[in-house]
């Protein structure tokens, strides 16, 4: 089944093409990476893909639905969640409460409800509390529930973003350079969790990445950008024979 | 004891609008200068309909509060797409805008003049009553979905989007509210005190309103009461100290700025079931 198409995206910055042509086709359950040298337009694709630039020209369809033009919070509710390449966590509320905000897509009391406290707010509260607490384990994080999240370490911070967008129940989950920053023992442990999701929840995801042993062991299909263009797709073998993909790494042979 | 009443009174009064001060710039940050706008709207609207249309007094209490949303939904629409300094100058001509209409409204509003004989039938009681009752409203939406959604959009309105919350509609319900129980203020001002005049709310007690939110920590709905009870019967009870007392109030938003960037109560809330329950302990 087809989770998300993209056709024929671009995206202009003040005459800087930094999306071109751009298009690719997501199966259900499965990883895809997108990968290129900085500033090839890999996080651009994202931003497009979740609404925060308008597209220039080019369709997205989200399970068959197309999606372009819609605003954020509205794609997000209709199933791609993500997290960032700079971590973005609210500074402002504890962790239970960052895993917590990314349910409010799924709770259905009114604000009048909410002023007197009625039945169903309790209700709908205590079981995103629940689930809530049920990712916060599923992570490791239980012990931190009540820190505020900045306080947390690096690799932690990381996870709770993981955990936050895994809470909206995605069906197509962006992943940001999930492993920046990240030691080699910390990028195995998320390698094995990203499997683990992956099957369990029956998500797709599209991981951004650097991280070549990253990329080239999980994903099943990579898409490589160059200068806002595709250069090449395919198996993770494949690339890695790719004669423009090294190219566009390595640069010219002398 | 009269005296000490009439403090009293004064304090509340503006400890109600400092709760609705709280749910906007405190929880959600929008640094609104147009308090003060809100509260002129709440104050003529029930008076005048009182004085010159003879609604009986309650009727016209709910005419102020709805006259105060409906303005705040229609100012909102093109406000709340501003960001930070520029929704801060905006709102601030706002309010300056409805200042400057009832000075010029004479037939209506009685000008610089004012409404005098306006009769005193709020007391202590009702003033009390509301604070609990506005209170209980935004602790629960405080700690429900509506107020992490406000939390969110105050740290990261980006990722708050990106988490399924609408920003610009959630913005609204605040701006919204936040002018109700402002409005909602005035309207019993105006009956507390018995006379209005176009000037007795500038802009510059909006934003004591904001600095009192600060002060008590942004957090805190505890803390925004406790600093407003404290800082409004502190004027009324040193009188003598005058002016002065906005030197003060200068030195503690320094003092705090720089010792506790939170508010001194940061995120602290008191809780009557955690209260009660020690209690029950103890004994």
């Amino acid at each position: 089944m087809e989770v998300l198409r993209i056709t024929n995206l671009c995206k202009d910055f003040g005459g800087v093409s930094a999306v071109v042509q751009f298009g690719m086709v997501q199966q259900e359950n499965e990883i895809t990476g997108i990968i290129g040298p900085n500033g090839a337009g890999k996080t651009t694709v994202f931003n497009l893909i979740t609404g925060i630039y308008p597209v220039d020209s080019g369709e997205i369809w989200f399970y068959g639905k197309r999606i372009t033009g819609y605003p954020s919070h509205k794609i997000t509710a209709l199933g791609i969640t993500r997290t960032f390449q700079n971590i973005r966590l609210f500074r402002n509320l504890n962790v239970l409460d960052n895993v917590k905000t990314a349910y409010g897509v799924k709770t259905r009391y009114t604000m009048w409800e909410e002023m007197v406290r009625y039945g169903r707010v309790r209700e709908e509260e205590k079981r995103t509390e629940e689930l809530a607490r049920g990712f916060l384990s599923y992570f490791g994080l239980e012990k931190h529930s009540d820190s505020f999240p900045y306080n947390l370490p690096y690799g932690l911070q990381r996870r709770l973003e993981l955990a936050r967008a895994l809470m909206a129940s995605p069906r197509l989950l962006l992943l940001d350079e999930p492993g920046a920053g990240l030691n080699p023992k910390e990028i195995r442990q998320l390698m094995e969790t990203l499997m683990r999701i992956q099957q369990e929840k029956g998500l797709s995801i599209i991981i951004v990445e650097h991280h070549m042993e990253l990329v080239m062991n999980i994903c099943k299909t990579i898409h490589v950008l160059d200068f806002g263009k595709k250069i090449a797709e395919g198996k993770p073998e494949e690339i890695q024979q790719n004669e423009a993909v090294l190219h566009a790494y390595l640069g010219d042979q002398v | 004891m009269e005296f000490y009443l009439k403090v009293l009174e004064i304090t509340s009064l503006h400890t109600i609008l400092v709760l609705g001060a709280y749910l906007m710039t405190g929880l959600t940050g929008l640094f609104s200068l147009g308090q003060g706008a809100f509260l002129s709207i709440g104050a003529y609207t029930a008076a005048i309909s009182y004085l010159y249309f003879h609604v009986p007094f309650p009727l016209a209490v709910v005419l102020a509060v709805l006259i105060g949303s409906l303005v705040g939904f229609l100012i909102g629409i093109p406000v709340l797409r501003l960001h930070r300094d520029y929704f801060l100058l905006v709102t601030f001509g706002f309010s300056e805008m409805v200042r400057a209409t009832l000075l010029h409204l004479a037939q209506l509003t009685g000008g610089a003049l004012g409404i005098a004989g306006i009769p005193k039938l709020v007391g202590l009681p009702t003033i009390l009553a509301s604070i609990l009752f506005i209170t209980f409203l935004i602790f629960n939406l405080k700690r429900s979905r509506f107020g992490r959604n406000c939390i969110a959009i105050r740290d990261d309105e980006l990722a708050a989007s990106l988490m399924g919350i609408n920003v610009y509609g959630h913005k609204m319900k605040v701006f919204i509210l936040s002018s109700a129980i402002t409005s909602y203020g005035g309207a019993l001002y105006a009956f507390v005190i018995m006379f209005i005049e176009p000037n007795l709310f500038h802009w510059l007690e909006s934003g004591k309103l904001i600095v009192i939110t600060f002060i008590g920590g942004v957090n805190s709905i505890t803390g925004a009461i406790i600093i407003s009870v404290a800082y409004y019967s502190f004027g009324e009870f040193f009188r003598f100290v005058d002016v002065w007392r906005d030197v003060l109030l200068s030195i503690a938003v320094l003092l705090v700025t720089i010792f506790r960037p939170k508010g001194i109560f940061g995120s602290w809330e008191l809780s009557l079931t955690k209260l009660f329950r020690r209690r029950g302990k103890g004994m």
